[in-house]
């Protein structure tokens, strides 16, 4: 039960200082450093530096929100399909023997390669624009998908099925009343886990697409080219708070609304 | 049963080879963009024989990869496996990197690369930093849960009868904390993998797997580059079977810690 209350106000607030107070120790004293002047390369940039070089591509022209809005355009369509894909999938598998018998030990060979080794694959035969990185972010998305929603139907009672298939239910009323809601904790689970392979699966096929110029993963890409340190920094801040974001805000938010709400799961 | 369940894969992918050759061989397909399985093999057997007195080109890959995968790995895991003790140990430690893992473990090795690549430049130094660093979160994190499961009336015990801290973490800490830490291991050592292949796409100078596929694509050599991802599965998944097989089977197995 969430309560409402100054007091849970006091601790949240307390969560988020303890949660932020690790980083400002440590620009705290790398800022320390390069201001004694004990570092003084320009590829260790003052993380002051950084924040300036931050607020500028946010602000004004607003290069970053164009760089983001594209990132976040892929990975939505990119992982719209692979959750598609990946419970349809999941959930045929799971319920026709024969075809998860054929088809479980492909899906965990092709697990096993690296998201970013089909990127190639791609760009030969979708081309070095937006469809090959799209196509990344459905696969990376799309296995932990599917192998979490066939884990989860296989381990849905199977008292509950047999007791809802005497009183008649087949099909589609059978997956929407019984085998849905018994296997949601792995499924959030499975979609949890797909949303951030999706998302390193963008960055790295943003950066390996020639023909794309906007996006999170091209903007650390093109900073090389400048050997642009400050831009990295910036970029790689925005990928692990976006991607953290991701996690937290959005799929924290939808435990919360079915299974922790529905009592299947203790917060731990 | 077992006889079924290992012949019953092999049909989707005989008709999907063979659909595939079939295809390629009526030029239903650009053969050139999607290859074929006869293609893949030749061109494959083409780079292992074509500088071959001296040395195998497809050979010196794959050694490349696993070589830097091996160090990435073993750096990773040490430091992984110290860290997660002094979090799992230390209330204050744990306090202060648990937030800054949870913001660095998103961002992806290829991400790093090309920051490791100014500091360190192209090649080994940078793949294998980036490729233990991947390694080492997910160590850290499961051996510091692992820790901190451990029953403290145990610990208290140990001490009692005399044990000295190192005694303690080595038979009462370890063993105890063995199923979180190798869950651990093997999400460190998947990771470790996957971005070595990844960064050797952008940071690798010459060799390596990833490296050779992402120069077959930019030659359009496509060949290769299917031929890459097949080594690539089946390369992880005899590391797989015979490493983490036999480490399972000697430690928490034998313990008695998961069932058989």
């Amino acid at each position: 039960m969430r309560r409402v209350g100054p007091r849970s106000w006091m601790s949240h607030a307390y969560s988020v200082a303890e949660f932020v107070l690790p980083f400002l120790i440590i620009a705290g004293l790398w800022e320390l450093l390069v201001r004694a002047g004990a570092v003084t390369s320009p590829s260790f940039p003052a993380p002051s530096t950084i924040l300036v070089k931050l607020w500028t591509l946010a602000t004004g022209r607003g290069v970053l929100w164009k760089h983001l809005s594209e990132s976040l355009y892929r990975l939505a369509v990119g992982y719209a399909l692979s959750a598609g894909a990946g419970l349809l999938l999941g959930t045929l598998l799971a319920m026709q023997r024969t075809l998860r018998e054929m088809f479980a030990p492909i899906l965990s060979l092709l697990i096993s390669v690296p998201t970013i080794a089909w990127v190639p694959v791609f760009l030969i035969i979708l081309g070095l624009g937006d469809r090959t990185v799209i196509m990344a972010v459905f696969l990376g998305g799309f296995f932990a998908i599917t192998y979490n929603t066939i884990r989860g139907i296989e381990m849905v009672d199977e008292n509950h099925v047999r007791a809802a298939r005497i009183m008649g239910a087949s099909g589609p009323r059978l997956f929407a009343a019984v085998l849905l809601p018994g296997s949601l904790v792995s499924i959030l689970t499975g979609l949890r886990l797909g949303i951030g392979y999706a998302w390193r699966a963008l960055v790295g096929g943003e950066m390996l697409s020639a023909m794309i110029s906007w996006g999170i993963g091209k903007m650390i890409y093109q900073a090389r080219f400048w050997n642009d340190v400050v831009a990295m920094f910036v970029g790689l801040m925005i990928i692990g708070v976006s991607g953290l974001a991701l996690d937290r805000g959005l799929l924290r938010w939808l435990e919360r609304a079915t299974i922790e709400k529905w009592g299947m799961l203790t917060e731990g | 049963m077992s006889y079924r369940k290992l012949l019953l894969p092999l049909v989707p992918i005989a008709l999907f080879l063979v659909g595939w050759e079939l295809t390629a061989r009526f030029e239903l397909i650009n053969a050139a963009l999607f290859s074929s399985p006869s293609r893949i093999w030749r061109d494959l057997v083409t780079l292992h024989t074509r500088g071959l007195p001296e040395r195998s080109l497809l050979l010196t890959h794959i050694g490349a990869s696993l070589w830097r995968v091996f160090i990435a790995a073993l750096i990773g895991t040490i430091a992984g496996v110290i860290g997660g003790v002094l979090m799992g140990t230390n209330r204050y430690i744990r306090r202060f990197f648990d937030p800054v893992i949870t913001v660095l473990m998103p961002i992806p090795g290829i991400a790093q690369a090309p920051l490791f690549i100014i500091w360190l430049g192209f090649g080994d130094p940078t793949i294998i930093t980036v490729g233990a660093i991947a390694t080492f979160f997910p160590i850290a994190y499961n051996t510091a849960a692992g820790v901190r499961s451990v029953d403290q009336q145990l610990v208290r015990a140990a001490r009692t009868m005399g044990a000295s801290w190192a005694n303690t973490l080595i038979s009462v800490y370890l063993p105890w904390a063995a199923g979180y830490v190798l869950s651990g291991l093997k999400l460190g050592w998947a990771r470790c993998w996957r971005t070595v292949i990844a960064v050797e796409f952008i940071a690798a100078a010459s060799w390596g797997l990833g490296f050779m596929i992402w120069d077959a694509a930019e030659y359009i050599r496509s060949g290769v580059v299917y031929g890459g991802i097949l080594l690539l599965m089946l390369i992880y998944f005899a590391i797989e079977k015979a490493l983490i097989g036999t480490i399972e089977a000697r430690t928490i197995r034998r313990w008695g810690m998961v069932r058989t």
